[in-house]
């Protein structure tokens, strides 16, 4: 999967766990500092990943997705070790 | 009596099929119109049962945001909403000290439209759950979501009673408030069984009405046409408040709760015990509770929830309580359904309300009883106003629990 089409995965699933426009998630979004993200919404935002993207992600990633652009880098990355 | 501590209401709010506010639920009540409707979902599935009475829409901003209302199922949804507003009523925000506060709810069924979802869309893929699940499903969800929503920090507990799920979260309120473990407890039940597992599941019982053509002459509680229950859903909560520290911080009462009685059929896991004794028994426990004798009664609020047995036992209970000449009695089920663990909340709010005004709604759709149901002083067909005087709401549950609660009228005084 190319940056920029799982970037658009990312940003929908985000949103959709949110609650607000997809327009509204870009790379520079801190989940965390904007929008006051818990825990519980981060593995619900895992979780909606692992669907989308079917595989599996460990929690200490999901812990570090605060940042959108760095999530998606993460992922990224995740995905192409995947054998 | 003298030196007991004293329980008063001082604010009540309401989430129900006849409104979401306590003066739209009352002027329904007094019309006598059942609220019962079609459910397209119920006809979809051909169910035996298509309709229920149902909570009309409202804007959930005031309670939550979008982001929390997808953690929430609805029997928690509709608790936060009538609780943060009975919190409001009461004028405790914010609450003077949070330690003393507790929140006590009764819920019959909880979780179960959320399980049922939950199984419908995931029960072939359980890999694909939510992250929510747990905290939208647990028990204690309401109890829980209540305590955050209004912050408070004394204990957050949950009773499940089936159908008395509401009344027993409110006596046993009184009891943590009476023995002076707490200042204030804000107490109710809460329910949304109004989905075609869940209706399906106590249609196979043929303990609710299958009159699909005439949803409206469905719940028709004593009346001898009656042929089951209707589902309705609601929430509803009280404060429950020391008499003493209400008066202190100039707090309106509403009104007083002054007796709970429980006990149990142990009879059968749902028929009621045929000849009524138990629940006369439980009736009067909370008028010995309550240090009254049954010609001090203005009116009783029956479970009346239409079904045959139900009605026939709690009629003879009545009787054998109050005699042959009995206090007027109504049933707030005509008008809107059974809401299971929430029903008896919000007919203990019916009841203190009906207690202080002095104006017993009409039971909907009660036209003549039946050789049993007859013994008893049915009101129909507009309120039957009398002067303002104690009252007393039964909630009788599957599962044989009986509870019994007594609310009168504001007196000053120390002590009745």
């Amino acid at each position: 999967m190319q940056r920029a089409e799982l970037a658009e995965v990312v940003r929908e699933r985000v949103a959709g766990v949110l609650g607000v426009p997809v327009e509204e998630i870009d790379e520079s979004t801190d989940l965390r500092q904007t929008y006051g993200v818990d825990s519980l919404e981060l593995m619900e935002i895992g979780a909606r990943l692992e669907n989308s993207l079917n595989t599996r992600l460990a929690a200490e990633d999901l812990l570090g997705m605060e940042n959108i652009g760095n999530a998606i880098d993460l992922l990224h990355e995740r995905l192409r070790e995947r054998p | 009596m003298t030196g007991r501590i004293r329980v008063a209401v001082t604010g009540v709010g309401v989430r129900t099929p006849a409104g979401n506010d306590v003066k739209e639920l009352i002027d329904r009540l007094a019309e006598g119109r059942s609220t019962a409707a079609t459910v397209p979902a119920f006809v979809a599935h051909d169910l035996a049962v298509t309709f229920a009475c149902r909570v009309p829409e409202f804007d959930h901003t005031p309670y939550v945001t979008l982001r929390e209302l997808r953690q929430l199922d609805r029997t928690t949804y509709l608790a936060v909403a009538a609780a943060t507003d009975a919190v409001a009523a009461a004028g405790l925000k914010p609450l003077p000290d949070p330690e003393q506060v507790g929140v006590s709810v009764g819920v019959g069924a909880g979780g179960l439209v959320a399980a049922e979802e939950l199984v419908g869309e995931y029960g072939d893929r359980p890999t694909r759950v939510p992250a929510y699940t747990v905290p939208r499903m647990m028990a204690n969800a309401a109890a829980a979501r209540v305590a955050i929503r209004i912050g408070a920090r004394g204990p957050a507990l949950t009773y499940v009673l089936a159908c008395a799920s509401g009344a027993a979260a409110i006596g046993e309120a009184m009891q943590k408030i009476r023995c002076g473990e707490l200042a204030v407890v804000v107490a109710g039940g809460s329910e949304a069984p109004i989905s075609p597992v869940a209706v399906s599941s106590f249609a196979r019982m043929r303990a609710m009405s299958e009159r699909n053509d005439a949803p409206e002459a469905a719940s028709r509680p004593f009346d001898a046409a009656r042929d089951g229950f209707v589902m309705g859903e609601g929430a509803a909560f009280l404060v429950l408040e020391n008499w003493t520290h209400a008066r202190s911080r100039g707090a309106e009462i509403l009104g007083e709760l002054l007796g709970y009685g429980a006990n149990s059929d142990a009879h059968h896991i749902v028929a009621p015990r045929p000849d009524g004794a138990v629940a006369a028994n439980c009736m009067r426990r909370a008028l010995t509770d309550a240090g009254l004798t049954p010609p001090q009664v203005g009116h009783v609020n029956a479970h009346g929830t239409s079904t045959p047995h139900n009605d026939l036992a709690e009629a003879l209970a009545i009787v054998d309580c109050f005699g042959s000449d009995g206090p007027p009695v109504t049933a707030s089920k005509g008008v809107l359904g059974h809401s299971l663990g929430a029903a008896g909340a919000v007919e203990a709010v019916v009841t203190l309300l009906s207690a202080v005004s002095g104006a017993v709604p009409p039971v909907a759709n009660f036209v003549r009883g039946d050789e049993t149901t007859e013994l008893i002083d049915v009101v129909s067909g507009g309120p039957r106003l009398i002067t303002p005087k104690p009252a007393l709401s039964n909630s009788f549950a599957f599962g044989g629990h009986n509870v019994s609660l007594v609310f009168a009228p504001a007196a000053d005084g120390e002590g009745r």
